[in-house]
């Protein structure tokens, strides 16, 4: 394992201690925890609050997108560990104003028990909360045990556009409503080539062989469709885009915004090698592209590959994607038509 | 023996888990450590000692006192176990009239079946996947049963515990479904699920409670 760390232990602290001495003027801590972050900035009042969470070891996610016009809080776990509802709780409180909490995630087991416990806490205390929960990835179940499915960097989406929803002054109610209509309008599938390795486990969970790719593996290297053999860009997103596109049907009003994302060891270069792919298939399709997001959304430590997603826009959620954010991990400004 | 239990005597109980989990500390390590994390015997002991610290306002009735305890194990014991059995007392307590200031047998089923159901809608496993469920499913069962066919609540609790270890028992040829165990399921078959038997642990305590003198404490 080479790694630029002290002791595997103190990993996760010593990053956000990293992360809060980076950003004071924009990320803090409650609960004198530092797993329990929360925007600096203090929220408008009645204003809905956005709180996500998971384990570390994919940054930007999850705490990266805790900023203005996107969420308010994130409850950090130890890496690939779910946070503790206690966690989730001190940070529910910290960014309530009155008009009741959001909970977005991604669809696994541990996040579910604690954020739906933390939600029950939440309750004790007189908050009200929704939840919304990403399962983007077509590589881990089937169309039709679509909740099985995990979530992965598709969430984003779902971030962006409540995130602008929340902004604008909808009601919680309002809020999951646009939130769970945006993750149903995302679809992501990932490719890996190399494995990760966990700082206390100092060696990599699983391997790919070196003439071979992972189809659909998830990002903590759970499988997904196939293992095969090593092919060229073209080729992969000849393979990969059909599955995705096959799940959305676009009609002649809607665009595809598009989020290729490296899973942490991925050149910039290779992901436009591969866009450049995905732009003639696109193109082919007769799909408008609203936006394309290429670089590092949610990552896997040092996993070689990419996952690719796509957002079927209709004039509501184009309207809320296109929304200005600035938090210390993702700047966009305002976007136009 | 007991017939019903007062506030006072529902926080002896409390504490007499918390000293049973103490006691079962080292086994319920061993346990879990066959085929999973071997935490459980500290997360229980954290969980359990959080709910013997938990003091019930003024007012509060024996089922806020129990939703307390749920709360005070949340915090304390954030691991799945320790999550599930928050999620139990807090069920358990919400499911009892705001104002009961004794748990009769009525309420103790009721306790218990909010309680299992709790843990079943939080963890989202079923009969038969080796979970404290297989525990917790024919023990509140027979305290149903029993309470409905008119034993006394001591009678109730007994048959319960004798459920609950015949429960135990038959978690012995069930493949692990969830958790860090289902990825070792073979390794599991011949041993006894270390979440049922918290729950074992449970209802034996509630038992030798029942069995004592109406009087105490």
């Amino acid at each position: 394992m080479k790694k630029f760390i002290n002791a595997p232990s103190e990993y996760v602290v010593e990053m956000l201690a990293g992360i809060y001495a980076a950003h004071p003027r924009q990320l803090k801590y409650v609960a004198d925890d530092v797993h329990c972050l929360v925007n600096a900035v203090p929220a408008v009042p009645g204003k809905v609050g956005l709180v996500t969470g998971g384990g570390s070891g994919h940054l930007p996610l999850f705490l990266g997108y805790v900023g203005e016009g996107m969420l308010d809080g994130c409850a950090v776990g130890d890496v690939f560990q779910s946070p503790s509802a206690d966690q989730i709780l001190n940070v529910t409180k910290a960014v309530d104003q009155g008009s009741g909490v959001l909970y977005l995630y991604g669809n696994y087991s541990g996040d579910i028990l604690n954020f739906d416990l933390a939600a029950e806490l939440a309750g004790f205390d007189g908050i009200n909360t929704a939840t919304v929960v990403g399962a983007d990835d077509v590589g881990s179940a089937t169309a039709d045990r679509r909740s099985k499915r995990r979530g992965v960097a598709g969430i984003f989406f779902i971030y962006k556009i409540a995130g602008a929803a929340a902004a604008a002054g909808l009601s919680l109610e309002e809020v999951a409503r646009l939130a769970a209509r945006a993750g149903d309008a995302t679809k992501t599938i990932g490719v890996a080539l190399s494995p990760c390795i966990i700082p206390e486990v100092g060696t990599p969970a699983f391997t790919v062989a070196e003439d071979e790719m992972e189809l659909g593996m998830g990002i903590h290297g759970e499988p997904g469709i196939s293992t095969g053999k090593r092919e060229s860009a073209d080729r992969i997103i000849d393979r990969i885009l059909p599955l995705l596109l096959d799940e959305l049907t676009f009609s002649q009003n809607d665009q595809a915004a598009i989020l290729l994302n490296g899973l942490g060891a991925t050149p910039k270069d290779e992901l436009y090698i591969l866009y450049n792919r995905i732009h003639q298939v696109l193109a082919e399709r007769r799909i408008a592209v609203f936006h394309v997001y290429c670089g590092e959304f949610a990552t896997a430590m040092e996993m070689t590959g990419f996952s690719l997603s796509v957002c079927k826009l209709d004039a509501e959620l184009k309207g809320y994607l296109a929304q200005p954010v600035n938090t210390p991990f993702f700047i966009q400004p305002r976007l136009d038509n | 023996m007991v017939d019903c239990l007062s506030l006072t005597q529902c926080r002896a109980l409390v504490a007499a888990w918390h000293q049973a989990m103490i006691e079962q500390r080292a086994t319920l390590i061993a346990l879990d450590q066959q085929i999973g994390d071997g935490d459980l015997g500290i997360t229980m002991q954290k969980a359990f000692a959080a709910a013997a610290n938990t003091v019930p306002g003024e007012q509060e009735g024996i089922g806020e006192y129990f939703a307390l305890c749920g709360v005070a194990m949340a915090k304390a014991a954030p691991s799945t176990m320790g999550t599930l059995m928050a999620t139990g007392f807090m069920r358990g307590g919400k499911a009892l009239p705001a104002a009961a200031a004794q748990l009769d047998g009525q309420l103790l089923v009721r306790f218990f079946n909010a309680f299992t159901q709790g843990i079943a809608d939080r963890g989202k496993a079923r009969a038969g996947d080796k979970t404290v469920l297989d525990v917790l499913l024919p023990a509140s069962q027979a305290l149903s049963d029993g309470i409905d066919g008119g034993a006394s609540p001591a009678q109730a609790v007994e048959s319960a515990f004798r459920a609950a270890e015949q429960g135990l028992d038959a978690t012995r040829t069930m493949l692990p479904q969830w958790g860090k165990a289902a990825s070792f399921a073979e390794k599991g078959l011949g041993i006894v699920d270390s979440g049922g038997s918290v729950a074992v642990i449970l209802f034996r305590v509630l038992h030798d409670f029942f069995q004592q003198s109406p009087l105490l404490p």
